[in-house]
């Protein structure tokens, strides 16, 4: 489904893995590891021709085709033009789902803020108006990046239950929340330094050697719960 | 409100021809033998249309560069184009080219434009900011290479190149205002061809890219089709600055808009700025008409200096 072949640059370094058919993937590592990095080489943002998507080379295939294929979710909303409206950004995104804008505004509780300009909203809500928009666009395999890093617990409970539902397809997700990464269950991929450390199912990465291995003292783990040890 | 705009507006087109250092008679315009036909259809009017169209192609090359590079300050004239079609002029008013100032000054334009656009491909993203002080620093070049040709020209020279560089709107005959009104509705058409493109440049590059535009081909069409209207319409009218920056800036604080939907208002609404400007060109003085780049930078330089102001407070 996704191979990345022996992938190297500034940051990244002899990165090569390879996802099998519905395959989803959860990638784990310290600040400044190369995760939004690997993510931007992934869906073409940064082009190389080391990756595979779904057989066709990326590096190849039409703007398009492309589209139908991956898309990215970045961290924060970018958007330049301080007048376009969350109904308006949503209607941009609606590229191959079946479901309408308006079913997506509903399942994300946006309905109070349909007309107002995107640049107005709070982090938290840019964030949901990002999720509403890989709804839409549908692509094959979506990559999001840190998407409950800005919500409150209701919130990340609502995008946990979307994250793993049908509405989305494939799915790579990059976090630092732990317990969202052992209650998908997916298959874990840890970096550091721009490499790649771990790749392997998600219950030996959380097999106490390997927990201690990558995060040391910092983490306390509470019945299947990981909490930072302050 | 709109409607009333709108209304004023096409007033202001209607007896914008009828004013000026002599008077013309509605009366006598389809006399033939008159004065006031001669007047009208071969000096007003065309020069209401050539300042009509004029102004409504600097107003959308202006939206459109600031949609593009990200930035309310970058017109094709603060980038440097303007400068550069000045100075393919006066070099060939200097060098006896003199039937072919038009050429040189489109010349002298696009030849700025591939200067910028080798600079961009080199700034990865459309880094703006150091767009901006690329275009400074052209004019800067642009200004000094001016002053050789001035050093090295004659006074009847000296003097005509001066007058390029005020902007005239003086145009002879309806026939040789249609340059102008073909390059500009043309490239009216192509902007509102890209519009959803444009729509979807507007949140970011990269969410463009990740929903299938293809970024750098659209770019492309876009700024090539502004530099070469610009070229044009500089050739013909001389650099008239300052209409590209201010009518998409208060046209996006009046409609609050997304830019996409803002490209027939501003087309229309530079226009008749222009026109307006131009009238008061015409009436202000009494021996002869101050030359239109003078109006519009007086209203334009102060209102830079406001934008200036606006973003840094921000």
């Amino acid at each position: 489904m996704l191979h990345v072949n022996n992938f190297s640059n500034a940051i990244l370094s002899e990165i090569d893995f390879e996802l099998v058919k519905d395959e989803n993937l959860i990638i784990l590592g310290s600040n400044g590891a190369g995760k939004s990095t690997l993510a931007k080489v992934m869906c073409g943002i940064i082009d190389s021709s080391s990756v595979k998507l779904f057989d066709e080379n990326l590096h190849v295939i039409s703007a398009k085709k492309r589209s139908e294929l991956i898309n990215y979710v970045p961290p924060k909303l970018e958007i330049f033009d301080e007048y376009i409206s969350v109904n308006e950004y949503l209607q941009l995104s609606k590229l191959y789902s079946h479901v309408s804008v308006d079913e997506v505004i509903k399942l994300l509780g946006l309905q109070s803020l349909k007309d107002k300009a995107c640049k107005t909203l709070s982090s938290g809500e840019q964030q949901l108006l990002m999720l509403a928009s890989s709804i839409l666009h549908n692509a094959k395999l979506t990559i999001f990046d840190e998407p409950t890093a800005n919500l409150d617990p209701q919130k990340t409970l609502k995008v946990y239950d979307i994250l793993k539902s049908e509405s989305i397809q494939n799915r790579v997700i990059i976090t630092h929340d732990l317990t969202l990464a052992y209650k998908l269950g997916y298959k874990i991929l840890y970096m550091s330094n721009g490499k790649v450390e771990f790749f392997d199912d998600n219950e030996k990465f959380f097999e106490k050697s390997n927990l201690d291995k990558f995060f040391g003292s910092s983490l306390k783990r509470i019945d299947n719960h990981f909490v930072v040890n302050i | 409100m709109k409607y009333i705009f709108i209304a004023l507006s096409i007033l202001l087109l209607l007896v914008a021809p009828f004013f000026g250092q002599m008077e013309v008679s509605l009366s006598k315009i389809n006399e033939l033998s008159s004065i006031d036909y001669k007047l009208f259809w071969d000096l007003r009017l065309p020069r209401v249309v050539v300042a009509f169209f004029t102004g409504a192609l600097l107003g959308l090359s202006g939206l459109v560069f600031q949609s593009l590079f990200r930035n309310p300050m970058s017109t094709p004239f603060t980038l440097g184009v303007a400068s550069g079609a000045t100075l393919g002029t006066a070099f060939a008013i200097v060098f006896g080219f003199i039937s072919f100032v038009a050429v040189f000054g489109f010349l002298g334009a696009i030849m700025t434009i591939v200067v910028l656009f080798v600079l961009t491909s080199k700034l990865k993203g459309y880094d703006t900011t150091s767009l901006l002080l690329v275009g400074i620093a052209l004019s800067f070049f642009y200004s000094a290479a001016l002053m050789i040709l001035f050093y090295l020209s004659d006074e009847t020279q000296s003097y005509e190149i001066v007058r390029f560089t005020m902007g005239s709107l003086d145009i002879v005959g309806l026939l040789n205002t249609l340059p102008v009104v073909i390059v500009s509705i043309l490239l009216l058409f192509i902007a509102l061809r890209y519009k959803d493109e444009i729509k979807i440049l507007l949140t970011s590059y990269d969410n463009a890219f990740l929903k299938g535009i293809e970024v750098r081909k659209i770019n492309t069409i876009l700024l090539v089709s502004v530099s070469v209207a610009i070229g044009v319409a500089v050739s013909i009218t001389g650099p008239i600055g300052f209409v590209g920056l201010i009518v998409p800036h208060i046209l996006k604080t009046l409609y609050k808009k997304s830019a996409d939907s803002l490209l027939v208002p501003t087309f229309f609404y530079s226009g008749i700025f222009l026109v307006f400007c131009d009238l008061i060109a015409r009436n202000i003085g009494s021996a002869s008409d101050v030359p239109i780049g003078v109006i519009t930078s007086f209203i334009g330089g102060p209102f830079f200096i406001y934008l200036l102001i606006r973003r840094k407070r921000v």
